[in-house]
């Protein structure tokens, strides 16, 4: 019996020895004062950005050590949001989640899952570079500074077309006259064709509604979905069916094989892609009137993070006419601050871009049941 | 003889059991809590079971989900069965070869081999260009659509059950098959008296194992698949990405009631004995 209670107390040892291993692992890592780890997701042009710029913030000063973890989207994993929120629930409140990459657009849909007090407010008067970021995000300002715009363009083989649509009901008079030869995501799977289904829906409505989450606004939804309706037979094919494909790259790829000749694209993907030969050289990108719509992609910082104040450093780096340029040219993302503080030679690849006019639309908790409305209503028309 | 001691293999199986318990079961019992919780009300109830099944747009998804899965465990068992005993009966280059190549496709990531098998049934894909060098424009309509998913879940399955069946088959003796003979036993009557009986068991088991994997599947569905119908894997992200944390926990149990079905037969399968196994 004696040697059946050591047995026990051997294995009731080892059990508790797992259980501080495990708890151990995370707050011991997370209590370096001088790590900011930063969260991101999204497509690897991001994470190489990023990535220079925690170099550079490393190579510039002392007082923090940047660290950037980087989850691609497609792979399964649950990205940064649910992360952070997932760990508020669980009542964590020292975790490795100094700041996270966000989109403005995110913001209120994460703090409406019974989290108020998920993100800290920022107090931008503490940002010396801040004064001269020339937006500021239309919903939850508070909790986020962005640093750099994104936007989508229509791209189209120039080949095919050789004078694209310069404006919306152009375009949907072009796709009625070409079936088959144009295509977008679900608004579910990236922000291309989010893009489209949002600017075709707040078209058909007042302009001050696309930075607006009130909820009185789904009446007016109506219009633009009969629009999207009435679309839907002229869109790519496959085996006899209209289809969508998934993701952003779903459609730039189908426009890569030239089996459409037209879609919408968001900016960064496309200039990183026509650099690396994946995109052909002869489709190009153009804006359309009213512009697709652009989201203002920024930092937030999560009141469960071990380091504000790094976090804080960092944003400020982020402002800064070295960052902005770095950020512009690694993944030609707009910038946030007046043009004339960046480098002329840089700006040069953006303004053939024509994105001057950034159109950022923002619609909090609307946008999720818009996108849910997209599935329900047209993914299952014939 | 030392005495048996009953303690010790408990205590041996602790550390996993507490392992599992706290990353399998508790999470399977919190997501069925989960399941019956409402988000708006913070209350319990069915609603966000009968949200499925009063929505033709999931009703049709959990259909299109069971069909494809029907479909890939009936046609991968089907060629793994007449390969694995290809495999084992036949003594030529060509068989031993294939013996080594059937294995690759475990050894190949899964995203990689999806957008591999893109590149080539895609409408612009290889094989339509190929066609076109010949002066034909073929379509195979195989992306966006189930065949192209089955075609894929046939890849990653057939290695897999084919290895399986195989290691059955290899319990067989030639002396036996060759006993058959003698007494002139035709290429049937070896099969349904000798072979069958003697694997149907991993047939099954194979055959609940794709079931299993198949209907929870997420990559292959996500990158292939049409806008509408989806499968119940993709459903699933979506519901968990737009926050519909109630919805997606109840999805995830009724696909977790499938695969008890399936595994239910698994595990009646084993238990049971044949009258010629009883005392072997």
């Amino acid at each position: 019996m004696t040697k059946l209670a050591k047995k026990l107390i051997a294995v009731g040892l080892l059990g508790g020895l797992m259980i501080t291993t495990f708890t151990g692992c995370s707050s011991s890592s997370s209590s370096d004062s001088k790590t900011v780890t930063i969260w991101a997701q999204g497509s690897d042009n991001t994470k190489m950005q990023l990535e220079a710029q925690a170099e550079r913030f490393n190579e510039i000063q002392d007082e923090y050590e940047a660290k950037v973890e980087f989850i691609i989207t497609g792979t399964g994993t649950q990205g940064v949001n649910e992360r952070v929120l997932a760990a508020y629930k669980a009542g964590q409140t020292d975790t490795m989640y100094d700041l996270i990459e966000i989109d403005d657009g995110k913001i209120s849909g994460l703090l409406a899952q019974d989290a108020e007090d998920l993100f800290l407010e920022i107090d931008k008067s503490q940002l010396s570079n801040h004064i001269n970021c020339r937006y500021e995000p239309s919903d939850s300002a508070e909790y986020m500074v962005p640093y750099r715009g994104t936007t989508v363009l229509l791209a189209y083989n120039s080949n095919t077309v050789p004078n694209p649509p310069s404006t919306m009901d152009e375009l949907y008079q072009w796709i009625k006259d070409n079936p088959g030869r144009f295509a977008y995501n679900p608004p579910n799977s990236g922000g291309a064709g989010a893009s489209f289904v949002v600017a075709t829906v707040y078209n058909q409505m007042e302009e001050s509604a696309l930075t607006s989450s009130d909820e009185s606004n789904k009446q007016y939804w109506d219009a633009g979905f009969e629009i999207l309706a009435d679309l839907h037979p002229y869109m790519y094919q496959s085996s006899g069916k209209v289809v969508y494909p998934n993701k952003n790259q779903g459609t730039m790829d189908i426009l890569a094989s030239r089996e459409i000749d037209m879609t919408p694209v968001w900016a960064d993907m496309f200039i990183s892609q026509q650099g690396l030969g994946t995109m052909p050289s002869e489709m190009k990108v153009t804006q359309i009137d009213p512009p697709l719509t652009g989201n203002l992609v920024g930092f937030s910082i999560p009141s469960i993070g071990s380091n504000s104040e790094g976090a804080l450093a960092f944003i400020n780096y982020m402002l800064s006419a070295e960052a902005q340029n770095i950020a512009l040219e690694s993944m030609a993302a707009l910038p946030v601050i007046d043009f004339g503080l960046l480098d002329p030679e840089a700006i040069k690849s953006i303004e053939t871009l024509d994105v001057k006019e950034f159109r950022n639309s923002s619609l909090g908790t609307l946008q999720t049941e818009l996108y849910d409305k997209w599935d329900m209503d047209i993914a299952p028309l014939n | 003889m030392e005495k048996e001691n009953k303690v010790l293999p408990y205590l041996m199986m602790l550390p996993s059991i507490l392992l599992m318990s706290l990353v399998v079961i508790y999470p399977i019992i919190m997501g069925v809590i989960t399941s019956f919780q409402q988000q708006e009300s913070g209350g319990y109830g069915f609603e966000n079971y009968r949200y499925f099944f009063e929505n033709d747009y999931h009703t049709t998804g959990i259909w299109y989900t069971l069909k494809i899965v029907v479909i890939t465990v009936v046609a991968a068992i089907a060629i793994s069965y007449l390969l694995a005993i290809f495999l084992r009966f036949s003594n030529t280059p060509i068989s031993r070869l294939m013996g080594k190549l059937y294995i690759l496709p475990r050894f190949i990531p899964a995203l990689v081999a999806v957008n591999g098998m893109i590149t080539v049934i895609r409408d612009s894909g290889l094989i339509n260009r190929i066609s076109q060098v010949f002066g034909y424009n073929l379509h195979l309509n195989m992306m966006y659509d189930e065949k192209g998913i089955i075609l894929m879940n046939l890849w990653f399955n057939i290695p897999f059950a084919t290895m399986m069946i195989s290691a059955a088959l290899s319990a067989i003796n030639d002396s036996e098959v060759e006993a058959m003979r003698d007494v002139s036993a035709s290429k049937t009557m070896i099969f349904t008296n000798l072979i069958l009986p003697l694997t149907y068991r991993d047939v099954f088991v194979a055959a609940t194992f794709i079931f299993m994997s198949n209907i929870s599947s997420f990559t292959t569905p996500y990158l292939m698949g049409a806008t509408y119908p989806k499968m119940m894997g993709v459903t699933l992200f979506d519901l968990y990405n737009n926050f519909h944390y109630g919805r997606a926990a109840a999805l995830s149990v009724i696909m977790f009631l499938f695969s008890s079905v399936a595994a239910s037969i698994y595990i009646y399968i084993n238990m049971r004995k044949d009258k010629w196994e009883v005392g072997r």
